[in-house]
This record gives structure tokens, C-alpha cells and sequence, in this order.
């Protein structure tokens, strides 16, 4: 038995060993040292009740509760209608109107709102370089992510939010989600002007 | 009799009752390299994706420390690999199978937790309630994934006393001449 334990905290250590080293070294690993969710407290588990306005996408009380956790922070949600409105704006082809996608590279080649520019909040450090710019030129910002009770959009808003002025910055609540259940246009792959970095 | 006695043994006498031990140790092989698969597989299926399950071991409130909380769904991942790695291959098996325990038993309660506060607060039947538990297939019915850990506990167990020996490459770090068995 004694063999036995010494075996496993053999393979313990080498494993763990192995596994930081390969989280270093992976292009997709996690930095140790990043608090990810900002010091946000995880939401309790809620009876659902669909909401009319979600598209089946978020339930009220998520929606009630992303909206109060944004105000909390300067930011504002918006819905499915009001991203419409902004994405048919003709500012929006001058970038004066941008739509940000939360999501990782590979969610949003399998499909995202046309021109809206991709920013993976968990590797936000590729890509502030291409998306800052865009977001000081514009004037209002729409981001986005899967809906529901994704946390990416909020926390990427969050983020955003301490380089640009907050009162630009909406979260669109429904994400990518509601958006293809409404039949609205969906873009694949990579974006025409894809920032330079990524 | 040592082990390793007693199955030449098994092999040099068909048809007697000692054949079903040799048998027997062949359908350990085969659980060895299912689970050593499956440990792969699970693992794998994380480490393309270790924001996503980030988000995941963060909803079971295992940690209130971030840097503890990347810590656990940055190495969990590969480790969870490596362990499949050394189960697949027959490298200190014993000592894989007892830390494949460490991290299936643990893991399966909180599940079994996370399953009946989800069935309490939805006023779901538990059988019925459904979400993805961080295991590497998506969403999933818990019911059905308590069960194959259980199923994947027992084999780790049965590992543990020294069954799947054959095709090892080191079965075990420690005892002299268990390298390349049988």
C-alpha cells in the first residue's frame, strides 16, 4: 500500500508539473495570474421564466438580472429591436456604430453578426491593440455574446468600459443566440477587415 | 505465489478454474484502456477549450481565490491527459487509478451537489435536470453522468487492487520486474 501512494503522489507531481508547463505553452492556456471574472459573484441558480422579449434566448430573470448588474457599472442593455435598429443605422458603415462579438475565434467564424469585430475577452491582450481604436472612433458600441446566461459580453463591456466612455457601451442581451432565432443576417468566417493582430 | 506466478500458471492449464482469472485480467486490460481513454478524451475536450471550462469549475464555488480557481481549470485539464496517458500505456498504474479516484470522486459529489440544488431551485425531477457539468461532452443529464462515473469509479478501484497487468509497459514504478509484462 505504501508502494501504492508513493506511486500516486509520483504521478501527482509529475502531472501537475506537466500540465502547468503545457497551459504555458498552449496558445490557448490561462494566465495564472488574471482575475477573469473581475471580482463578480456567480449568480444563484433561478427558476427560469421565459421572456417574451428574449426570443426564448434568456430568461426574465436572467435578463432582470444582467440588466441590474449592468446599470450597477454605468453600462446598459439593450434588446433584440434596439441592436436591430443600430445594425440597420447607416453610421454603422462609417464605423460609427460598431458591434463587438464576446465570443472565442472559433464561435465567431461559425457565424456573427456581419461586421461586427471579434474580441475574445479571455485573451483580450491580442486584441486591444486592433479594437481600441475602432472603439474611440465610435459612438456607440453594441457588444454581444452566445445570450443567455453567457457573462463574456458584460465582462468585456466591463473592460472596455475602463478605456472608452461608458455611455457608448451597450450589451446586447440576446447575443448571437437571438439573433439567428429572429432569422436576422448571420456572417461567417473572419471579418472583411479583420484587425491585423489575430 | 506472486501475481505474475499465478497467471503463467492460468495460461499453462485451459479449461481449468483459474482460466477465468486469466480472462478475467483481460477485461481489466480492456477497462484500463477505457478509462485511460476516456481520461484522454475528457481532457483533451477541456484543453481546447479552458475558458469555457474556467467558467464551468467556477459555478460549482469550489474556490473564492482567483488565482486558485485558474490554477485548478488551467492544470486539471492536462493532468486529467496525462493520467489517461499513463492508463492507456500501463505506467504505474496503481498509482494512476488511485489519483484518477482523488479526482472522480470528489468531482462526482460536487455534480451530485450542483444536480440537486439545480432539481430544488426548478422544482425538477432529479433525472430530468440537465446542464453541462464541466466533463467535457456539453450538456449533459446528470442522472446518466453519475452513473458512468460510478461506473468509471469501480473500474479505477478494480485498478487499484492490481488487475489490467497485461500489455503494460511499467506496471508499477516501484516493484522490481514489472516492466514489460507478459
Amino acid at each position: 500500500m505504501r508502494k501504492v501512494l508513493l506511486e500516486a503522489a509520483a504521478v501527482a507531481l509529475v502531472g501537475a508539473i506537466i500540465a502547468f508547463a503545457a497551459n504555458a505553452v498552449s496558445p490557448r492556456g490561462l494566465k495564472l495570474n488574471r482575475d477573469y471574472f473581475r471580482g463578480q459573484t456567480i449568480e444563484p441558480i433561478a427558476n427560469p421564466t421565459p421572456s417574451p422579449a428574449s426570443g426564448g434566448t434568456g430568461t426574465k430573470s436572467e435578463l432582470e438580472t444582467l440588466a441590474a448588474q449592468l446599470k450597477a457599472e454605468g453600462l446598459q442593455l439593450i434588446d433584440g429591436a434596439r441592436a436591430r435598429e443600430l445594425f440597420d443605422d447607416a453610421r454603422r458603415r462609417q464605423d460609427e456604430i460598431i458591434f463587438i462579438d464576446a465570443r472565442n475565434l472559433e464561435h465567431y467564424r461559425e457565424g456573427h453578426i456581419p461586421g461586427a469585430y471579434q474580441f475574445d475577452y479571455y485573451h483580450y491582450e491580442d486584441y486591444l491593440a486592433a479594437i481600441v481604436p475602432l472603439c474611440q472612433k465610435a459612438q456607440q458600441i453594441v457588444v454581444y455574446c452566445t445570450g443567455g446566461k453567457c457573462e463574456d459580453s458584460r465582462l468585456a463591456a466591463k473592460l472596455l468600459g475602463d478605456i472608452v466612455s461608458k455611455e457608448k457601451l451597450m450589451v446586447y442581451g440576446g447575443g448571437i443566440t437571438e439573433w439567428t432565432s429572429k432569422g436576422l443576417p448571420v456572417e461567417k468566417g473572419e471579418h472583411t477587415n479583420a484587425p491585423a493582430t489575430k | 505465489m506472486d501475481l505474475q506466478q499465478q497467471t503463467k500458471i492460468e495460461a499453462i492449464a485451459p479449461g481449468s478454474p483459474v482460466k477465468r482469472g486469466c480472462a478475467s485480467d483481460w477485461v481489466a486490460v480492456a477497462g484500463r484502456w477505457v478509462l485511460g481513454l476516456v481520461f484522454i478524451y475528457m481532457g483533451v475536450s477541456k484543453a481546447l477549450e479552458p475558458d469555457e471550462f474556467l467558467k464551468l469549475v467556477r459555478q460549482y464555488e469550489l474556490v473564492s481565490n482567483f488565482y486558485l480557481l485558474n490554477i485548478l481549470a488551467a492544470a486539471l485539464p492536462w493532468f486529467e491527459i496525462f493520467c489517461g496517458l499513463l492508463l492507456l500505456t500501463g505506467v504505474a498504474v496503481r498509482g494512476a487509478a488511485l489519483v484518477s479516484l482523488g479526482m472522480l470522486v470528489p468531482f462526482s459529489l460536487l455534480v451530485l451537489k450542483r444536480a440537486l440544488e439545480v432539481a430544488s431551485a426548478k422544482g425538477l425531477p432529479f433525472c430530468v435536470v440537465k446542464f453541462d457539468c464541466g466533463c467535457g461532452n456539453g450538456e449533459v443529464l446528470i442522472c446518466s453522468k453519475l452513473v458512468e462515473n460510478l461506473a468509471l469509479i469501480l473500474l479505477s478501484a478494480w485498478l487499484l487492487l492490481g488487475n489490467g497487468r497485461r500489455l503494460a509497459l511499467r506496471f508499477s514504478l516501484f516493484e522490481r520486474g514489472q516492466a514489460g509484462n507478459y
